[in-house]
């Protein structure tokens, strides 16, 4: 009677547990896997989202963006260039420019929680709207060049605008990319130092290690998951944003900015309503296996020097 | 408070549950029909939401049926607000669509109702000639959505899928009286050439070299190729030899001397772009040239509301069609006017019999004039003798560019000649790259273009 007791309750609580768990897993089936499912089976079929069926063309979407399509492919490459020039200048960018500013910050007693907050402000107000402010600070006739003016720098100011120019384009949305991501990267290796061992830098100090080399020889080193977790992110917004190209220049001009992301959005929503969404869903597939491609490769990186 | 038994509570729970989903069911659905109804409309233009609100207010005077006006924007997210209403069975009653385009997609899709046995010749009589059939499935439009990649597949011959609400052209510059003045030039006369009008350009720019140039939003790099090169381009050559630029023939598509001769053409605005044009999305050009920081736009007979929402006199506005070239076959230029946006049904609704009353109550000489006024927009519906005093000066000036497609004027609306794979925003951008980029020639874009052109027909 008491096994028999004790059995009871333990399929109540398991049952209570999975009543608990249910509406979770109800979600993620709705929300994750059939959208992901659903997703998946549109990148091997043709549809304008209208339309009541869809076309099955197998792996034809994927032929298309990567060579099939002979005006499709090179579009696609020309946007897969600028996608890694972006992947690569960023992430370099907000280690370059987040670990002098974190050990900086570090290191000052004065006003730090002051400059803490100034320095993340960039990424708690990114967004469209600040992207659209970027955009007439970036005009011909906006705040940048006239400041460039104002300083006797005209010779690098920009007639047509420093997103109108195709030299320029590229490098400032990545400069105003950088800009949204260096806090995150700052705050993440503050939390790096923070966590080093003072005992550490104590011995390096008694060692007789300069300031630079401390820097290289020991923080650097213990700070490699932190870099290796700054890169990741970046890249990834790197490989999937898109909003800030969208608003800020449509990929423009001339499609000199054009990238990925963007690339997939439009072939979703503007492509004059033909059926090209599952050419998007390809695209978006593609880009989930590099991403995931990447991760794979981060993990290695974690992995081989922690 | 005494304890629920387990059955009693389960019992409670399934109560509620039943109860909120009939009560769910009667907040979200109103089939009632005639007075007292309720109309959903949708439109994808802000613009016309207060236009429409007090046409509805009226309608309702006279039919007790009420209309819900919603505005879902931009494009994008009203495309996309129709694509899950469809899937949801939750469409509007009503919506205002992009004529002679999207309206053959939804209706192809079976989202907009067939209204061929609704709208009669009597009714059809009421629109700009050019217009009427602007929502008629013709037999060479069905014949292209048989084609593989065609966006409208599943249209059929004969269907009818929306009455045209408004209706203008491209093609239409735009120039700020005051600069010319500034400049020593007349407004009452303006250019009648593209040579006259490129000086035009040429003298205001060596005025005022910042604030003196031409804007237009390239930002959207469909708009320089549709709304300037295309135009300019009939004129030049004639219906025959542009229409042939479009074919599958490399002799005489983009890359013959046809071809050239026209980008040659274009190029001759490269000195005189507003600095930054190409960043301009179209609004952000129109708000350019309000702000006086452009003196010419180019745009279509749609610009002017544009203009007045963004503060400027329309009074202080001139406006002219885009002249045609020395020499030209069909010059000088006419552009004949084309229905925009058109009124639609849901296939969906139980309300059609309302929906046609209100689309009717729209398209009436009376409400189309106010409804035109209000907006700054032209309106499908011819308004005859009484349209100078419907439409006032300003919109009157502008319908006088206007000309019959049948006598050689340029159909902007006339697209059965391109491949159904033809994508204008990848010519747009290789326009742009000429001009103002000056990053190819008219020799080199023309092969190029020919190239696109070519493969699109693959």
């Amino acid at each position: 009677m008491e096994v028999s007791h004790k059995r009871r309750r333990k399929l109540r609580e398991a049952l209570t547990g999975y009543a608990f768990v249910l509406p979770a897993l109800v979600l993620f089936a709705v929300l994750g896997v059939y959208t992901v499912g659903y997703g998946l089976a549109l990148s091997f079929a043709r549809w304008n989202g209208f339309s009541a069926n869809w076309i099955w063309v197998g792996l034809g979407n994927y032929r298309d963006l990567l060579y099939r399509d002979e005006t499709l492919s090179p579009i696609v490459r020309d946007a897969a260039v600028n996608t890694a020039v972006v992947m690569i200048a960023v992430p370099l960018l907000a280690v370059v420019a987040g670990l002098p500013v974190a050990l900086a910050l570090n290191r000052i007693t004065a006003l730090r929680t002051t400059l803490r907050t100034v320095y993340f402000l960039p990424y708690v107000t990114t967004g469209i709207a600040v992207f659209y402010a970027w955009t007439y600070v970036l005009q011909p006739e906006g705040s940048l060049n006239a400041i460039l003016k104002g300083l006797g720098l005209g010779t690098l100011a920009q007639p047509q605008g420093f997103l109108g120019n195709p030299a320029t384009a590229l490098p400032t949305l990545i400069a105003v990319l950088a800009w949204s991501s260096i806090p995150v990267a700052i705050l993440l290796y503050l939390t790096g130092l923070q966590s080093i061992d003072p005992a550490v830098l104590d011995a390096a100090r008694v060692d007789g290690a300069t300031g630079l080399r401390t820097i290289s020889a020991v923080i650097w080193p213990l700070l490699r998951p932190i870099t290796a977790a700054v890169v990741l992110l970046n890249l990834r917004d790197a490989l999937q944003g898109f909003q800030m190209f969208l608003v800020m220049t449509n990929g423009g001009p001339g499609g000199h900015t054009n990238v990925l992301g963007l690339q997939a959005y439009n072939l979703a929503f503007f492509s004059e309503l033909r059926p090209t969404l599952g050419l998007a869903s390809a695209l978006g597939w593609l880009l989930f296996v590099v991403a995931l491609i990447l991760a794979a490769v981060n993990v290695r990186v974690l992995k081989s020097r922690t | 408070m005494g304890k629920c038994q387990p059955g009693t509570r389960i019992l409670g729970a399934a109560v509620a549950v039943v109860a909120l989903f009939l009560g769910g069911v009667a907040c979200g659905s109103d089939s009632s029909s005639g007075a007292g109804s309720t109309l959903e409309m949708w439109t994808f233009k802000q613009a016309h939401v207060k236009p429409l609100q007090d046409a509805a207010a009226s309608f309702k005077e006279k039919t007790g049926i009420t209309v819900n006006v919603t505005a879902y924007t931009p494009d994008d997210a009203f495309k996309s607000k129709i694509q899950s209403a469809a899937a949801s069975k939750n469409v509007a009653d009503v919506l205002e669509v992009h004529a002679a385009g999207e309206d053959f997609v939804l209706g192809g899709s079976g989202i907009l109702a067939d209204l061929s046995s609704v709208v009669t010749p009597e009714w059809k009589s009421r629109f700009l000639k050019g217009t009427a059939d602007a929502g008629l499935v013709a037999e060479d439009r069905y014949q292209r959505s048989l084609k593989p990649k065609a966006p409208d597949a599943g249209i059929k011959t004969g269907q009818y899928f929306s009455v045209p609400l408004t209706a203008g052209t491209f093609g239409i510059v735009y120039a700020n009286k005051s600069k010319l003045v500034a400049a020593g030039l007349d407004p009452a006369k303006p250019p009648t050439t593209w040579s006259e009008f490129i000086n035009w350009l040429k003298i205001v720019n060596a005025k005022d070299p910042q604030t003196g140039g031409l804007t237009l939003g390239l930002k959207a790099p469909t708009t320089g190729f549709n709304w300037a090169l295309q135009p300019l381009t009939f004129g030049l050559l004639g219906k025959e030899k542009y229409q042939a630029l479009f074919s599958n023939d490399p002799a005489r598509s983009w890359a013959s001397p046809d071809g050239q001769r026209a980008l040659a053409l274009y190029d001759q605005l490269t000195p005189y772009w507003s600095p930054g044009t190409q960043t301009l999305g179209i609004d952000d050009a129109d708000r350019a040239f309000a702000q006086g920081k452009a003196a010419f736009d180019i745009g279509g007979t749609f610009t002017l509301a544009a203009f007045q929402q963004n503060g400027m006199n329309p009074g202080d506005v001139v406006a002219f069609g885009l002249p045609a070239a020395e020499g030209s076959v069909a010059g000088p230029l006419k552009l004949a006017p084309l229905a925009l946006t058109g009124l639609a049904v849901s296939a969906q609704t139980k309300k059609q019999d309302d929906a046609i009353k209100w689309l009717d109550y729209l398209t009436s000489v009376e409400q189309a004039g106010a409804f035109a006024q209000a907006s700054l927009d032209l309106p499908g519906t011819d308004l005859g003798a009484d349209a100078s005093r419907l439409l006032g000066p300003d919109l009157t000036t502008l319908q006088n560019v206007f000309g019959d497609a049948a006598a050689g004027a340029y159909d902007p609306a006339d697209v059965t000649f391109f491949s159904p794979a033809y994508e204008d925003k990848l010519a747009g951008e290789a326009l742009v790259r000429m001009s103002p980029l000056k990053e190819s020639t008219p020799a080199s874009l023309s092969q190029e273009l020919g190239t696109m052109i070519a493969t699109s027909w693959k």
